[in-house]
């Protein structure tokens, strides 16, 4: 078969059927141009880029933004550093470690939405474990995701635990995808192991590193679920990330217009973002192959 | 059938005998229980078709989409009855409540034709009536169309008239010019739902105003129970302003708007206001649930029903399922009727309406209509409130049916409270098309000043503020 | 790397110790919740120790629950089915499509091939909520709503950026050596990329296969918008424990229980493959 023709043949399905959401994704880009409130049949019409002024220059949008941001640092910063010290403590392919692996993937696969219910349940204050848990060390009044201080931390440390194991269970594969022969050259030199880590282990770990963190940043900037289910954007607006701001203007205020410049912002974001990563991701790609 | 049953029968749907007597005398006529319902629906059914071509549509196929509630759950146990009755078919999408007015939104917003009627509450309405996704039902209440046996009269006027509005923000509900956008189904007022054991413990009787309320929820916090004084709800959400915090603003004389040149303006900072408010927060802070900011309908039923609160002002319908399910306070909860205000006669109540709508995409009306006459109809809603959880019903007769009453008599002080409550009780909210945006960003306000990050003073000028800036953004 | 200090051993144990507990104890919790009634579970201060029952379990499966009022109808099985209808399917198609795009900007590169392959995970990007409403009139038009096969194509969006960027990585450490040895051989470009390619590529196949099915698997949005209620994944249903009447705590305990053992049996199985990984270094490199 013709090799310049072939790659197109193999990757042409897979974007064929994207494009197909493709084509919402534009009208979306329309409506976020509108005064378009679904209970203001009326007042609707084409206003360039209105909503996106409007949403520029209220205060509590770039909290939103801001709100945001730091739920995503923190998240895939803490998450990043949990599941790498997991996949090394698991890296040898022994029995117990493949049942630790497997059995760390559970949170995973208990869905956010229905979750974050049981959180809410273990940190009530009356019936909560958890609250009762740190009762236990004298912390009685810890309000979790009810004070403006803590709703953060709560909903953070919730996310923490349902997707530190998505990193981990990529890093643990490329850590045993590893080669083995730079490990044992420097095993036979005797180069220290602090070395050995930072200067062979992680540089040929990184593209897995960066491919697991490109997935997590996307979707930890666009977390709805388990904010939206422990707080609903409060107290006060001290969660109120994108998606909950923009899923309240579109299914509570009907006003799909704003909701839909809301994500736009969002969507660029994350364009952004990706492209950084997407880009260091070639790069290191070919230092790691150029070290072996 | 027998004659003498026949009779019976006849007397019971005729309306002049009770339920319990048309058992006790089938009973004596050796008409087992089973046998006896069984021909207690077939007169029920019988007697409603006698005057009204019930079988016009027969063999329509009607879809609705309807919310996982004990009032829905309450129609499927007797749709049977209306298949029987009309000869139509009738399915339905079931979604959970947590999900559900994502689902309403996503289908109509769609134009998708998929569904019929649809559970709605007033207050949605206000958004999807606008928006050209509802039929006006008084086209159809006031036609040939509609059984002579429906008898609207029968329905409580407040609930009738809150389903009801022009569409033009401020406007009066049920006043003129209005369209009457859904039919109440069954609702639920505010009152004081009490733990009996906790509150004879501590020698304390139902409360009856605000700052007496206050003293007695700081004395359950403080008692041994471990128990908290008053639940009430604080999510960032609508749904916390709309149940007590609603019923106790309006008894103290404040208002949500008012009509200024034409225009509506904030008024959540007028005296009134901020006097009810410092005490709505002072009574969360000194004894509220600790997690008071996540706390919905759920949470506020859970604490009461597991004995955790020592009282709630909030629903009847949530203290009557908190004593009648599956919890520890079983039968320990009483009710009274709650005048926030000391200076206040009577009590008012803002009121929940689960009501059913039409949605303007079906392609089939007339048949929409009969299910909906039905649906709302003395006969199902008193099917509904004895059979079911169907409380409470929007239908006079079924509040004076004297199973009815017995079987509410069983919860204490319940149908006292709902006696004193009722005449008071409706949508005590100016109707306009943002309501969830003034009622969310309401609450978010409530949050601050009960975390002390803002006083209530400040907090409630900020809010009125920020509600007028996007009413005028939004050309109101 | 075996020299490890017994200091070391310790502080490795405790860690590891540690963030078992962190990750394990709500699960721990959770399935305990499932044999408790709702009135055990309310309780202050909460207890470990409790008569079980089996009646949450009983009523999911049976689809049947017993109230006061009467028994209610429970979809929760079928929700179980769709869950897994969906995952399985959105992620076989996912597979056919992806693995060969992976593999075409791995080993190739070709004008625009970048490009795509950004497209590609750029799709994951557009927020759901964005989409769904132009989406849901889009299907309106083209009969594709409340189909399972609009479904399975929107189910896309999660699964086919994770397959095609996860296994390109496991594709650009394949050193093509062997392919090319393969090729020179005389057989096919198919042949050398089902026997060679696809063969050593498994562990990262497996985990990305495995990963987009759990995402597919809680998702519930889509779903949520675009079907009614009889295509609705076990994340909808679960939530029909939470009515107006209360939260049935225990019956949700039981649901999570349920809804993790096809996806637990799913990764034992893939567990197989993924070790694979450590056995493959020899070829790499």
């Amino acid at each position: 078969m013709n090799r310049r023709v072939l790659p197109y043949l193999l990757s042409l399905p897979a974007l064929i059927v994207c494009i197909g959401i493709i084509v919402p994704f534009v009208i979306a880009i329309y409506y976020s141009m509108q005064r378009y409130n679904l209970a203001l049949p009326y007042l609707r019409g084409f206003i360039w880029f209105g909503n996106y002024q409007s949403l520029f220059t209220s205060s509590e949008f770039w909290k939103t933004v801001t709100v945001s941001l730091l739920y995503t640092v923190f998240t895939v910063g803490i998450e990043l550093f949990l599941g790498l010290g997991t996949a090394l403590l698991l890296r040898r392919p022994t029995t117990f470690n493949n049942i630790a692996a497997i059995l760390l993937l559970l949170p995973l696969m208990t869905a956010p939405a229905i979750a974050s219910l049981m959180w809410k349940l273990m940190t009530n204050p009356g019936f909560g474990i958890l609250s009762y848990l740190i009762s236990l060390v004298g912390i009685t009044n810890f309000k979790w995701a009810s004070s403006p201080t803590t709703a953060l931390f709560t909903v953070i440390l919730v996310d923490i635990w349902v997707y530190t194991p998505f990193i981990m269970v990529l890093l643990i594969a490329g850590l045993r995808a590893l080669p083995r022969q730079p490990f044992e050259a420097a095993e036979l030199d005797g180069v220290p192991r602090t070395f050995v880590f930072f200067r062979i282990t992680l540089p040929m770990l990184m593209p897995y590193i960066i491919t697991a963190v490109l997935f997590r940043l996307i979707d930890s900037i666009q977390q709805f679920d388990i904010i939206y289910a422990m707080t609903q954007g409060g107290p006060g607006d001290s969660t109120l990330v994108f998606q909950v701001a923009a899923y309240l203007e579109f299914f509570q205020y009907t006003n799909v217009g704003r909701s839909a410049a809301i994500l736009m912002v969002l969507w660029v974001i994350t364009y952004v973002l990706s492209l950084v990563f997407v880009k260091n991701w070639r790069r290191l790609r070919e230092r790691a192959h150029g070290a072996v | 059938m027998y004659e003498k049953e026949r009779r019976l029968i006849e007397a019971f749907v005729g309306g002049r005998m009770s339920r319990r007597e048309l058992f006790a005398g089938l009973g004596k006529l050796g008409v087992g229980a089973v046998a006896a319902r069984y021909l207690l629906n077939d007169a029920v059914t019988s007697a409603m078709a006698a005057d009204f071509d019930w079988m016009k549509h027969k063999g329509t196929h009607l879809k609705l989409l309807l919310n996982k509630h004990p009032y829905a759950d309450a129609m499927i146990a007797d749709i049977e009855a209306f298949k029987k009755l009309t000869g139509m078919d009738i399915s339905y999408d079931i979604f959970p409540e947590d999900v559900y007015f994502d689902k309403v939104t996503a289908a109509l917003s769609s134009k998708s034709s998929q569904y019929d009627c649809l559970m709605t509450g007033a207050y949605q309405t206000w958004q999807y009536g606008p928006a050209g996704w509802l039929v006006d039902l008084n086209e159809y209440i006031n036609s040939d169309n509609t059984s002579s046996g429906w008898d609207k009269k029968d329905i409580l006027p407040n609930l009738l008239a809150s389903d009801s509005w022009s569409g033009k923000p401020g406007d009066a509900l049920g006043g003129e010019g209005a369209k009457q956008w859904c039919l109440p189904w069954a609702f639920e007022q505010y009152c004081i739902s009490y733990n009996k054991r906790i509150f004879d413990s501590l020698k304390l009787t139902p409360p009856q105003h605000m700052e007496d309320l206050i003293e007695a929820a700081v004395k359950i916090t403080k008692s041994d129970n471990n128990a908290y004084g008053i639940g009430v709800r604080g999510s960032r959400s609508w749904a916390t302003i709309h149940p007590g915090f609603l019923s106790g603003y309006v008894s103290y004389g404040a208002s949500d708007f008012v009509m200024k040149d034409g225009h509506l303006k904030a008024a959540m900072n007028s005296p009134e206001a901020k006097k009810f408010t410092e005490l709505w927060v002072k009574m969360i802070q000194e004894a509220g649930p600790k997690n008071w900011a996540t706390y919905t309908w759920y949470q506020v039923g859970n604490d009461l029903g597991a004995g955790a609160s020592g009282m709630i002002y909030d629903a009847d319908i949530l203290g009557f399922f908190q004593n009648n399910g599956d919890t520890k306070e079983k039968g320990n909860i009483g009710f009274h009727d709650f005048i926030a205000n000391p200076e206040a006669k009577a009590p008012k109540s803002n009121v929940w309406i689960w009501s059913l709508a039409m949605s303007n995409f079906s392609k089939q009306k007339d048949a929409a209509w009969y299910f909906l006459q039905w649906a709302t109809s003395k006969e199902h809603d008193l099917f509904g409130a004895i059979k079911g959880d169907m409380v409470d019903p929007a239908r006079q007769s079924v509040w004076d049916n004297d199973d009815f009453k017995s079987r509410m008599g069983k919860n204490k002080g319940y149908l006292e409270q709902f006696e004193k409550t009722s005449p008071g009780a409706k949508i005590y909210f100016t109707p306009q098309p943002l309501f969830f945006n003034v009622t969310t960003d309401w609450a978010a306000a409530l949050q601050r000043m009960v975390a002390k990050q803002v006083p209530v003073d400040e907090g409630l000028d900020q809010l009125a503020d920020s509600i007028n800036k996007q009413m005028e953004q939004a050309g109101l | 790397m075996d020299h490890t200090s017994p200091l070391e051993t310790i502080f490795r144990r405790v860690a590891l110790g540690v963030i078992l507990v962190f990750f394990l104890f709500p699960i721990f919790w959770i399935v305990l919740m499932s044999f408790q009634t709702n009135e055990q579970i309310l309780r202050i201060p909460p207890r470990v120790f409790f008569s079980p029952t089996l009646s949450n379990y009983k009523a999911l499966i049976s689809g049947e629950l017993i109230t006061t009022v009467g028994s209610l109808k429970l979809t929760f099985m079928h929700n179980l089915w769709n869950s897994f209808f969906l995952s399985t399917t959105s992620v076989l198609v996912a597979l056919v499509l992806g693995v060969p795009a992976a593999y075409a900007f791995a080993r190739f590169k070709f004008r625009l091939g970048e490009d795509i392959a950004f497209t590609l995970l750029s799709i994951r990007f557009a927020p759901p909520l964005l989409i769904l409403l132009p989406l849901s009139l889009l299907f309106n038009e083209i009969g594709l709503s409340d189909t399972y096969i609009g479904l399975i194509w929107v189910y896309q969006l999660i699964c086919l950026p994770l397959i095609v960027w996860i296994v390109r990585g496991y594709f650009e450490d394949i050193s093509p050596d062997i392919e090319h040895a393969y090729r020179i051989d005389g057989h096919s470009w198919a042949q050398t990329f089902f026997r060679i390619a696809v063969p050593l590529a498994r562990p990262g196949i497996a985990a990305a296969g495995l990963l987009s099915f759990i995402f597919a698997w809680n998702n519930f949005v889509f779903a949520l918008i675009l079907g009614s209620a009889d295509k609705q994944p076990v994340t909808v249903g679960a939530l029909a424990f939470v009515t107006a009447a209360g939260i049935s705590y225990g019956q949700i305990a039981a649901a999570i229980v349920l809804s993790i053992l096809p996806t637990l049996a799913l990764a034992l199985y893939a567990q197989r493959y993924l070790v694979e990984g450590l056995s493959l270094g020899a070829v790499k490199g």
